[in-house]
């Protein structure tokens, strides 16, 4: 299976945050989710990956190639979506097109135009008119309509009403249909992923903590219940994190099967979604994986 | 290349009806005024509007991450200039023709002079000043500008007469000759400044 985007010990320093020695690989053909909390590192970790920030350490490569001499190569080849909106606010979609559109030598026209009927997008009301909802998929028309083999989408359906998200996802699975493209998407709203996403990367305080398939996340990750008595110190290495209460504990642990030897029938367990991976790691004391 | 200079009109193309309207202004309102003048205000007019488009963050995002180097964003800025000065003056020198307002080619040279400096000071210095400041330095610079140059002028024939004989002395093919070299080099520099910061921005 190849690799369309890698990170090898990629390292970079802000002024107020970094993110340290990351590694990651983004499968080709698949959805990676990308997950974290709020100032996680999500943002630095795309804008390294389009090159809008440099690092400072490491090697990343996309389609194989690097920035220092193939940048206009990988950005050919690659959309974006981002957060808020890039385009000019004043202009309408007809004037953004006629600056986009030159750039790309694959642009296609037709594709563009039957994407804006699709997206229901008026052609000559401003940008700045758009909801968010209109500015996403204006910004997905685009990437779309000059065969990006590699989407990134940075909280595509952040600030995104429920109905146009659950939209949205029809969109994605059906442009991901043919296997030729690959998304990247971050969102801190998990329900997303678990629907479309293949991959799961989440991202912690600049580091990258996992990065698997959807089903070994599920697999190796559970809630787990009990009374306090079946806790020592053992037991407690095998779970990132306990919450304590006076009628038990709740605690998630990444290694499904070590619980179910040692401590069987003594707790109950249950599947844990991305949000309470997201949850209980936050709150770690430890670093696990 | 050409896409990202042309981008400057697709931008503005509002203020670009303006523009007309602008020149004329100058040209019955300011007949007081030098026309070298006139083309300064004309050459200027484009880029640097242009410009104040290109500050914000978003945009510098968007071209970023589009099939475009850096070097190619900061080199499409400096082309663009000289080319979209060339027009306006082009454009000026036709209304001043329609006009009947005489202007001679001297006015030209030293207008587009001046304009060419102007742009090889600021065009770094935005690159370096954060977004939101640009408009702020550019009507502080242009105050400065036109205060200081009445007395700088002065000054110079006052107390620097042998300088004016100098000049006065040589032939003004000389002079003009190395104020293009002059300028030449200070455009190439502020190119190579801007360049410089650029590539090390961070989005």
């Amino acid at each position: 299976m190849n690799n369309i985007v890698e990170f090898k010990g990629v390292t970079k320093h802000l002024k107020d945050f970094s993110i340290k020695d990351i590694n990651l690989q983004i499968k080709q053909g698949y959805v990676t989710g990308f997950i974290g909390a709020n100032g996680a590192g999500k943002s630095t970790t795309m804008k390294l990956m389009m090159n809008l920030l440099k690092a400072d350490e490491g090697d990343i490569n996309v389609f194989g190639m690097d920035y220092a001499s193939n940048e206009k190569e990988i950005k050919e080849r690659m959309g974006f979506v981002y957060d808020s909106n890039v385009f000019y606010e004043s202009l309408n979609l007809k004037d953004i097109r006629r600056i986009v559109a030159p750039a790309y030598k694959n642009w296609d026209d037709k594709q563009f135009y039957d994407y804006i009927k699709k997206f229901e997008l008026p052609l000559n009301k401003g940008i700045k008119t758009f909801s968010k909802g209109m500015q996403m998929k204006a910004s997905l028309a685009i990437a779309l309509s000059h065969e990006a083999e590699f989407i990134m989408m940075d909280e595509p359906t952040a600030g995104l009403d429920p109905v146009f998200r659950r939209e949205l996802l029809d969109i994605l699975q059906e442009i991901m249909k043919d296997g030729r493209r690959t998304l990247f998407f971050s969102t801190h709203i998990t329900s997303d992923l678990e629907r479309i996403a293949d991959y799961i990367t989440f991202i912690q305080k600049g580091k990258i903590l996992f990065t698997d398939s959807m089903e070994d996340v599920q697999d190796r990750y559970a809630l787990v219940k009990g009374n306090m008595d079946v806790i020592n110190r053992d037991i407690e290495k095998m779970f990132i994190k306990i919450e304590r209460s006076s009628y038990g504990f709740t605690a998630l642990t990444n290694d499904v099967a070590g619980i179910k030897a040692v401590l069987g029938n003594r707790v109950s367990m249950e599947p844990a979604t991305l949000e309470d991976i997201m949850f209980y790691a936050k709150g770690a004391e430890r670093q696990y994986v | 290349m050409a896409n990202l200079i042309r981008r400057d009109l697709i931008i503005q193309k509002y203020q670009l009806y303006l523009f007309i309207p602008f020149i004329l202004f100058f040209i019955f309102a300011g007949s007081h005024m030098s026309a070298f003048f006139i083309f300064v205000f004309a050459g200027f007019f484009i880029p640097i509007n242009a410009y104040s488009y290109d500050e914000k963050v978003e945009t510098n995002i968007l071209l970023n991450s589009l099939p475009y180097t850096r070097t190619q964003i900061i080199a499409s800025r400096y082309i663009g200039a000289i080319f979209y000065m060339a027009v306006s003056i082009v454009i000026t020198t036709a209304l001043f023709y329609v006009f009947n307002r005489p202007f001679t080619w001297a006015d030209i040279a030293i207008g587009a002079g001046i304009t060419l400096t102007l742009f090889s000071f600021s065009f770094p210095l935005f690159y370096l000043l954060k977004p939101g400041n640009i408009g702020t330095a550019v009507t502080i610079g242009f105050i400065l500008f036109v205060v200081l140059s009445g007395p700088t002028v002065m000054f110079f024939e006052e107390y620097l007469t042998p300088v004016v004989d100098f000049l006065m002395n040589v032939s003004s093919f000389a002079i003009y000759l190395s104020g293009a070299g002059i300028i030449t080099a200070l455009y190439a520099i502020s190119w190579i400044i801007s360049q410089i910061i650029y590539q090390r921005k961070t989005f």
